[in-house]
């Protein structure tokens, strides 16, 4: 996780006069995944755009494995992989079709499409037509065509949404394992929870701007509460108290707590990515 | 521009077209106006005479029946096959024309010509190809005619109007085929948002426009081709109607992938069709009445390639004597090549902000 395989530095974009990317900068490490997350038209999609050469940021550099996105379209885009939140597949045509129409795009001739297609437990539907799958089979295979070319650098859209459980936890191993071989991944995603277990870092991105980036477990060091919330048993019914790890007297009331025959509960009040992300930007993930 | 990922391009649509009820209504309409103009002016079932010819020697008369309009000429090297395939009503007529025939018609002998004619044969055949085969053998002993016969055309146009259709015919064939096709796969692919993931791999939209151009040039040479063949107009000077129809095939694309560039869905690209459509059409109109403005017609494009078709293929013009119509045909083509980039990069434009 040293190289950068994603270099992006004070980016803009506008269409028209609204302002949807406001001079980002961040960075993506070889086998690291970056969480991109933030509201609908924070700009997540608009930045993953310019990433991936489909628009021309106004201003600002993009560099991917050390090229310019701009200047070398093509050739990073034969490095890259994509994957769009809207299953864009070619539905008259089978599962091998459609990944050896996009292997050829790539130049690729001995793309082993049945291993590809077993890794998202999709090989005994080879030959099927994507129209009479299932919408996380559509997925699945998504993901399967992005993996085409195997790509230093991914970018998944939503790559979970709305899929049954199998199928995303398919999808998330492959994600994972895709990272350990040392490609950069970015993910956006509304799924907090999604974003917690897979990213090495998360960025909040709001109103077309970078509010913060970090690791989850630094986000939820700096802004979560320390804290504790006990519950303890009384003659009326039960009690419950917060001790915060700043006050004064917190030890001693917390060796008190632990030691009382009444204890019925005690926990960590550790904030969620969510909770950060209201904080820091004043609106939940949905809006 | 990759002209192997542009190949690819085509080469899908080409393989996933019999899928599409667009490319079998451009396979079928040309059949199907063919059939309805045959059945409308009566001639479906009229049948072509059939001659078929041995030549022992090397005589003119089998140079010049090759010339005579409007009979199938076919050469045979068997007698016994001629007589067979006359027998079996494979032709109406068949003649043998025995080794040194023409020399001996020269000095004076009355040599034997063997003139078979089928039983099954159309009388209105046999006195077409008996008289045709008559006057051949004269002119090849060189004797006057016992009579001058001056042929008069009556009915006011020289051309049948069943022939004067003929560009219609071949104009809408390759303009579905050619406009049509192409503009259609490039509207679904935006609707359906695949031109997107086409686009993130090393796939250029040049790329793109170069394969929808060549599938639809493709098919609207096929289209074109067997249009002219099923109207027994191919014939002629094959070479020079090809030429004209790669022209036809090749503006066809251009304003097709225009269309398909402008037009965001296929309700916006059906109308474009119906409007442009009047346009592009508008000089066969002064081809099937040519007592209309002729000048008119040249204001459109279509014009540089649908004269020249009805010039070669009716008229039984050269290639040189279309040449400049044809020329400014293709430079209308080349005129339209930076306009087509221009469109395709607003639309990939409108692609990635959308």
């Amino acid at each position: 996780m040293t190289e950068k395989a994603i270099s992006v530095s004070g980016i803009s974009f506008s269409y028209g006069n609204l302002l949807a990317v406001d001079n980002i900068s961040f960075e993506v490490a070889q086998g690291e995944i970056l969480g991109f997350l933030g509201p609908n038209g924070a700009g997540k999609s608009t930045t993953i755009k310019m990433l991936t050469g489909q628009l021309t940021p106004k201003n600002g550099n993009i560099s991917i494995l050390g090229r310019d996105i701009v200047k070398n379209r093509a050739d990073v885009q034969g490095d890259i992989g994509v994957c769009f939140e809207e299953k864009n597949l070619y539905l008259n045509m089978s599962a091998r079709e459609n990944l050896q129409f996009y292997s050829g795009l790539f130049g690729i001739k001995d793309l082993d499409i049945q291993g590809l297609l077993a890794k998202v437990g999709l090989a005994d539907r080879i030959d099927d037509r994507a129209k009479n799958f299932s919408k996380g089979m559509r997925q699945r295979l998504m993901v399967a065509r992005t993996l085409v070319n195997s790509p230093k650098v991914l970018f998944l859209d939503e790559p979970t949404d709305g899929l049954d459980p199998v199928s995303a936890q398919t999808i998330r191993k492959l994600i994972v394992a895709q990272a350990k071989k040392g490609t950069a991944v970015l993910l956006t995603t509304h799924d907090m929870e999604e974003a917690d277990k897979l990213s090495d870092r998360v960025a909040f991105i709001n109103d077309g701007k970078v509010e913060v980036i970090d690791t989850p477990e630094n986000l939820k060091l700096e802004y979560g509460k320390r804290e504790v919330k006990i519950r303890l048993r009384t003659e009326g019914g039960v009690q419950e108290e917060t001790i915060a790890f700043d006050e004064k007297e917190a030890g001693d009331r917390l060796k008190s707590a632990v030691t009382s025959k009444n204890l019925m509960t005690i926990h960590t009040e550790e904030a969620t990515l969510e909770n950060i992300f209201i904080k820091l930007t004043g609106r939940g993930l949905e809006g | 521009m990759s002209l192997v990922r542009s190949l690819k391009i085509m080469a899908r649509d080409l393989k996933m077209g019999p899928r599409s009820p667009i490319f079998f209504y451009a396979i079928l309409f040309p059949i199907a106006m063919t059939f309805v103009v045959t059945v409308v002016f009566g001639s479906l079932f009229e049948p072509v005479p059939r001659l078929g010819i041995v030549d022992e020697g090397s005589s003119v008369i089998a140079k010049e029946a090759r010339k005579l309009p409007g009979v199938k000429v076919t050469f045979l090297k068997s007698a016994s096959d001629l007589k067979d395939m006359v027998r079996a009503n494979d032709f109406d007529a068949g003649l043998i024309l025995q080794k040194n025939f023409d020399e001996s018609l020269r000095v004076g002998k009355k040599p034997k010509l063997n003139f078979f004619i089928g039983g099954e044969s159309l009388a209105s055949n046999r006195l077409i190809l008996a008289s045709s085969t008559f006057e051949m053998v004269r002119q090849a002993d060189g004797s006057i005619a016992p009579v001058t016969i001056k042929l008069t055309t009556t009915g006011g146009q020289s051309v049948p109007l069943e022939s004067r259709l003929l560009p219609m015919l071949v104009m809408y064939a390759v303009l579905i085929a050619g406009l049509f096709v192409p503009a259609a796969s490039l509207v679904e692919e935006r609707e359906k948002k695949t031109i997107e993931a086409v686009l993130v791999t090393p796939v250029q939209m040049p790329d793109i426009l170069a394969g929808k151009a060549g599938l639809g040039v493709v098919l609207a040479m096929a289209t074109g081709i067997m249009t002219l063949v099923l109207n027994n107009a191919l014939g002629v000077n094959p070479g020079a109607l090809i030429i004209v129809l790669f022209l036809a095939s090749l503006m066809s694309a251009e304003f097709g992938l225009i269309l398909g560039s402008l037009a965001k869905d296929t309700n916006t690209l059906f109308t474009f069709i119906k409007s442009i459509g009047a346009l592009l059409a508008a000089p066969v109109i002064f081809i099937i009445w040519p007592g209309l403005p002729q000048w008119i017609a040249k204001i459109f494009p279509t014009y540089y390639f649908l004269s020249p078709l009805y010039e070669i293929a009716i008229k039984d013009s050269s290639l040189g004597q279309v040449t400049l119509d044809l020329s400014i045909g293709f430079g209308i083509c080349a005129v339209l090549i930076p306009i087509v980039w221009k469109f395709g990069q607003r639309m990939e434009q409108q692609i990635g902000s959308s």
